[in-house]
């Protein structure tokens, strides 16, 4: 068992390692830190995909979503295009049929959300229009 | 006091009540742009044909210094009078009066032309502006609801009731609207919910304007409460009157004959070009309505919500009839949750009120998701279904394109008791898409094969040629009549006249019980 110190970002850790017969891997065990929040910290965190709505639309901004779940089939329009009520943005295959989106309201396309073959679920974003 | 006192006493306490809660009270109404109950029925009525009602009527309440509170009319204005020159009952709260609160008499007064209404076999039309429950009358406030409630659903199939909501509509006051037949909201000042958003933002720290939880846009396109909505009271009296043409008053009476002008055997040329040649892609229905009915005139029930099937009244050859139909232009023309329960409540107003049901079909199925799935889309969906069977009205379907398995049964097919069932050629009438069905029937046939791509696609192309056409379902008798499409409007002339002595018995039962 051999003892080490290390310094992490100015902070010191104590670190026994131990060697395994047959020469092995070295375990590293840490123990009795002095700040201990900061010494075991997960690469990420296992549970929480995700949300599908990531960032919120500004407000003000035409959000236009799936109706229903299914599969983009092609994009008809590109960010920063003018829109106008009753475009049509992107065709959706759900149900076996080419369910054609339209704008609601009419302006810029700020974002879109998707890419052609992408799967959606009901009220992903796929469009914010401002 | 002489006769002539007596008749000038008359006309003073008459003026009294008329004024309502005053004329700082009336202009408090008209600067949040409502009018007031007395103007209302005005607009709402043919010029000059008012009765009123229980005028002098007023409350007896002594509870909270309520004995010296006058409440002139009771804080609702109650008659009847005509549209278009057919008889209605309507009754109007007053806001200006005690913020047009409920109490015993108010609704006693309400629960005379209910009363009325259905002895008389009229439709009742109640325009609801009230801040809820008079609380100094306690519980005779809350039995006057619930008054009104046993009335409205007795009344409930005898006479088309309509709700209108001009203001503030919530907590239990919200019941008596949605058990009568139609719910009319007008954006901006209509609100109606159970509890308001100060309670939510209290009990589950929700954040929501009155508007947004409530309001007329709300109701239309998110619950499915209010079915119909106006940009403001004029517009909103012009869609009542609309509507009312289409009904009978009662449940004895046809629905309303009027002569229309348009050819009964008049061609739609363009009814022939209207189906893409590729069956994936969608058409507006309403392009197909339009075409087949009296002057193109469709009025849409409901129009904003589960666009997915649409439902409303037309005429052809001057005779109402119902319509329902699957709109291909929105999320395919699926049936789920919501478009099963808009047309399931279409189709019984129509049955009880003797008006004719045409189907237009065009559906690929029922929406897949287990968001469907959990909010019981199989219950739901089984409304459509039992308000098919159980209507014994004529029943006519028109199969433009796909009718699919459970979703083809779902829409009035002839098992479900159609009358006459018509298709066009490019009906595909089949238990399922050629896709699947070619999948399933020739799996091995396909894995089998060198090239199970070009195989499979082959398979597709056979099943598609033998199967998805109307022919086998016409074979059977399934299909009374496949028709080139520019004949739909002479052939559902030809098909509602044949239909008009139509009768059909069912067995003797109190009630079904409708799986809701």
């Amino acid at each position: 068992m051999k003892k080490f110190r290390i310094k992490v970002n100015g902070k010191a850790y104590e670190v026994e390692v131990e060697e395994i017969d047959g020469g092995g891997a070295a375990i590293p065990k840490i123990t009795a830190p002095t700040t201990p929040q900061t010494v075991v910290q997960p690469a990420a965190p296992a549970v929480s995909p995700e949300p599908k709505t990531v960032a919120p639309a500004p407000s003000g901004a035409e959000v236009v979503t799936a109706p229903m779940p299914g599969k983009i089939m092609s994009i008809k329009v590109a960010v920063g295009q003018q829109v106008k009520a009753g475009d049509l943005l992107l065709i959706l295959e759900a149900m076996k049929m080419e369910n054609e989106i339209f704008c609601g309201t009419g302006g810029t396309v700020k974002e879109i959300r998707v890419s052609e073959g992408a799967a959606v679920n009901p009220e992903d974003v796929l469009v914010v229009i401002a | 006091m002489s006769t002539r006192e007596k008749i000038a006493d008359l006309e003073a306490r008459s003026q009294r009540i008329e004024v309502g809660g005053g004329q700082k009270a009336i202009d408090k109404q008209h600067q949040k742009a409502k009018l007031t109950a007395r103007e209302r029925i005005v607009k709402l009525l043919d010029p000059g044909s008012f009765t009123e009602l229980d005028k002098f009527v007023t409350h007896r309440c002594i509870n909270f210094g309520m004995a010296e509170k006058e409440a002139p009319g009771e804080g609702v204005v109650t008659g009847y009078g005509t549209i278009e020159g057919r008889l209605v009952y309507v009754y109007a709260q007053d806001f200006t009066v005690l913020g047009g609160s409920l109490g015993e008499m108010h609704a006693g007064k309400i629960c005379k032309v209910l009363d009325l209404a259905v002895k008389t076999g009229v439709p009742v039309i109640g325009l609801n502006d009230s801040g809820g429950a008079r609380i100094q009358e306690a519980i005779d406030a809350l039995s006057g609801y619930g008054q009104i409630f046993y009335r409205n659903t007795l009344a409930s199939g005898v006479i088309p009731q309509l709700s209108v909501i001009m203001g503030p509509c919530a907590g239990g006051a919200v019941y008596s609207p949605a058990l009568t037949d139609y719910v009319f909201m007008v954006k901006d000042i209509s609100q109606m919910f159970i509890t308001g958003p100060q309670v939510i933002k209290a009990v589950t720290g929700e954040d929501v304007s009155a508007e947004d939880l409530g309001g007329a846009m709300t109701h239309n396109k998110k619950s499915g409460v209010a079915h119909f909505v106006a940009e403001n009271e004029e517009d909103c009296f012009a869609q009542i009157r609309k509507l009312l043409s289409f009904l009978p008053a009662n449940n004895l009476e046809n629905p309303p004959f009027m002569e229309t002008g348009d050819d009964p055997e008049r061609i739609a040329e363009e009814l022939n070009e209207i189906i893409p040649d590729n069956s994936n892609q969608a058409y507006d229905m309403l392009d197909v309505i339009t075409r087949v009915v009296d002057q193109g005139e469709f009025f849409q029930t409901m129009p904003f919500y589960a666009s997915n099937i649409l439902t409303g009244y037309a005429r052809i050859k001057g005779q109402v009839i119902g319509i329902i139909a699957n709109q291909p232009k929105f999320m395919a023309g699926c049936l789920d949750i919501n478009a099963s329960d808009k047309a399931a409540r279409h189709i019984r107003f129509c049955d009880a009120f003797n008006i004719p049901i045409v189907n237009f079909v065009d559906v690929p199925g029922y929406l897949p998701g287990t968001n469907q799935e959990y909010g019981g889309i199989i219950r739901h969906g089984a409304k459509l279904l039992y308000a098919y069977s159980e209507a014994t009205v004529p029943k006519i379907t028109l199969v433009t394109r796909k009718a699919y398995g459970g979703s083809y049964l779902a829409m009035c097919s002839r098992d479900l008791g159609a009358d006459q069932v018509i298709a066009w050629p490019t009906a595909e009438i089949a238990v399922m898409g050629a896709e699947g069905a070619a999948n399933i029937i020739f799996r091995k046939e396909i894995n089998a094969a060198d090239n199970p791509v070009e195989k499979r696609a082959e398979k597709i192309a056979e099943y598609r040629e033998q199967f998805a056409t109307p022919y086998v379902a016409a074979e059977r008798g399934f299909v009374d009549l496949v028709i080139e499409p520019r004949e739909t409007r002479p052939c559902l002339v030809n098909a509602l006249e044949m239909l008009a002595t139509k009768r059909e018995s069912r067995p003797a039962k109190k009630h079904g019980n409708i799986p809701l």
